[in-house]
């Protein structure tokens, strides 16, 4: 009878997680499909009286409702900008990582692995230390407020990272394989390409989705880097609408709760790779 | 260092030793290590090097408006180190990080255990959706647990006050405590799954032999516990531990969008401290020298963990 007693706390406590998972984002999307008026008025009751897509709409189509403050029409034009800058980082560090990471695993070279311990330690630098002198050089460069400036920045800060997780998929590829292909006169990129690559192709998709996370929720770099209207990222919108008080809670929470769901859906759909890319890495995202 | 389980595990196995080179290879490598290494080098090498610079300098708006910045020596480490409200934010940080840790710590195990429990079918469900939190914008995520805290809207004063706990709404907002209690509730909250993963995955990875031999010598569920998955979750728990302080000392977002640094300055933690100083009162000079003394003192805590623990994890 033990078993099932284990089994019945087992449930219980897996029960007791779920809804610590589950019930702050249920709060949230409940806070953002009622109006502010129902929401002040029903202050006591959880569920709202009038369910309402006013916010989420005037968000995604960007027009102007009445009782819906103008910043919202900046939504569109966030989530764009979020997408281009979050793709632009993920291919520039893919490509970057790819070969770095690549040459550290299976070539060696002289301080290759000086180079990857030195990599492992940038880790632990603040981003706040960086993000001043940042500003500073791309400001020289005249790349300040241009999301190719930005995604140059963040491909850089998360380098590292990307290039620890792919040199571990690239050691686990058995050396045999490649060296099969060399053999039969394939060059050294041609067994990168043809061999290697596809192999890694899980430990690539991994990489790619933890980076375009990181990217995707980045505040600081684009809050520093980027400070016009039409080039903020979704993060920095939504700290523009906190810092602006008076803006409406249900209205706050709509733009967050669109700014998390493709987060959401990444993190069910592809969260083999996620799990895998941050074991390999072991230093994930903050 | 150990068995250099600081990285990765399969780190370890990373450079298999391949003496035999092809023909033309010499140059191959440096060539495609060159165009990360420069990347790198230029936003986080020389970045490191040049906010050393500036935390010499003055550099405010004049500056950076092409305007010369003068340098003032020591002056700006003179300033921060004698301003009461660096120290104050220094505190804070301290004991945000060592709060937020301590329950990473208690809760990420506690959470991977009940995960990995044989036979538990809610179990799987809580598998696909641990990640959750951990993939939301921590800005969206300080959105989300400032409204849930809201002393008249949110949800958490509706519920306990039903459930009986308070008698009347909490000001969360306006007590300095308070207010660092939801900043740890929501960082924590976003941080732990990355915990139970990598507890998870430890667990997973103890060899079942090694219960059942344990079981064959007579020992109960709790003996086995102690004696052999506590041992084997060590090393993770190090790992963790160094990670977790390292990145807590860097909290922001939640910071920004919770408490924008209050109420009073009972928020301001180091983070927030040189973001101010350099872009609201644009005094970068007095915020990259405090942005230095951040890394000096997580460089050190760092090191010091991994020579304190690491001695003891090799078993």
């Amino acid at each position: 009878m033990r078993g099932r007693r284990a089994v019945l706390w087992g449930t219980l406590a897996n029960g007791l997680i779920l809804i610590g998972i589950l019930a702050p984002l249920i709060g949230l999307a409940l806070g953002s499909i009622q109006t502010e008026r129902d929401l002040f008025a029903n202050v006591p009751h959880i569920w709202p009286k009038h369910v309402t897509a006013e916010n989420l709409s005037a968000l995604v189509l960007g027009v102007e409702v009445p009782g819906v403050p103008p910043h919202a029409r900046s939504f569109p034009r966030a989530f764009a900008n979020s997408a281009v800058v979050a793709i632009g980082v993920v291919l520039l560090t893919l490509l970057l990582a790819t070969l770095a990471a690549y040459a550290i695993a299976r070539l060696r070279f002289r301080g290759s692995e000086t180079l990857a311990y030195w990599l492992l330690a940038t880790r632990m630098v603040p981003l706040i230390v960086l993000i001043v002198p940042l500003y500073i050089m791309l400001g020289r460069l005249s790349l300040l407020n241009s999301l190719g400036g930005l995604i140059v920045a963040e491909a850089g800060l998360f380098l590292p990272y990307a290039i620890w997780i792919l040199m571990g998929h690239f050691a686990a590829i058995p050396v045999e394989i490649e060296e099969a292909a060399l053999i039969d006169g394939c060059t050294r990129l041609g067994a990168l390409w043809r061999i290697v690559l596809p192999l890694a192709a899980p430990g690539l998709a991994a990489c790619g989705v933890i980076v375009f996370l990181l990217s995707w929720n980045e505040l600081l770099v684009p809050l520093i880097l980027v400070s016009t209207q039409t080039g903020m990222t979704l993060p920095v919108l939504v700290s523009s609408f906190v810092t602006v008080r008076y803006l409406s809670y249900t209205l706050l929470n709509a733009t967050g709760l669109l700014a998390l769901l493709p987060t959401l859906v990444l993190a069910l759909l592809v969260q083999r790779y996620i799990v895998r890319g941050l074991i390999a890495g072991a230093l994930a995202g903050r | 260092m150990g068995d250099g389980r600081l990285v990765a595990p399969q780190a370890a196995a990373a450079y298999p030793r391949r003496e035999r080179r092809v023909r033309g290879e010499r140059f191959l490598a440096p060539a495609l290590v060159s165009p990360a290494v420069l990347l790198i080098g230029l936003t986080i090498a020389y970045a490191l090097v040049y906010a050393f610079y500036i935390s010499f300098h003055e550099v405010g708006l004049r500056a950076l408006r092409g305007g010369s910045a003068p340098f003032v020596g020591l002056q700006n480490y003179r300033a921060v180190l004698s301003d009461s409200l660096f120290w104050s934010s220094f505190r804070h940080t301290l004991v945000f990080a060592g709060a937020s840790v301590a329950l990473e710590l208690i809760l990420g195990p506690a959470i991977a255990l009940a995960m990995n429990q044989a036979g538990v079918s809610l179990a799987v469900v809580t598998q696909g959706v641990i990640l959750l939190p951990w993939a939301i914008p921590p800005v969206v995520n300080g959105v989300m647990w400032s409204f849930l805290f809201n002393s008249k809207y949110g949800y958490v004063n509706a519920i306990l006050l039903r459930l009986g706990l308070i008698g009347e709404y909490v000001q969360w907002g306006s007590d300095p405590n308070l207010a660092m209690l939801v900043v740890i509730v929501a960082y924590v909250w976003r941080t732990t799954p990355f915990a139970v993963l990598l507890v998870h995955a430890a667990l997973r990875g103890i060899p079942p032999e090694l219960f059942d031999a344990a079981e064959v010598d007579g020992a109960g569920a709790w003996q086995r516990f102690r004696s052999v998955t506590i041992p084997l979750l060590v090393p993770t728990l190090v790992v963790l531990l160094v990670l977790r302080t390292v990145f807590a000392f860097m909290v922001f977002d939640e910071i920004l969008a919770i408490t924008d640094g209050g109420p009073g300055d009972s928020t301001w933690v180091a983070t927030w401290y040189i973001y101010s100083f350099a872009f609201r009162y644009l005094k970068l000079g007095v915020g990259s020298a405090g942005a230095y003394l951040l890394s000096l003192a997580l460089g050190l805590l760092a090191f010091l963990y991994v020579r304190l623990l690491y001695r003891r994890v090799e078993y």
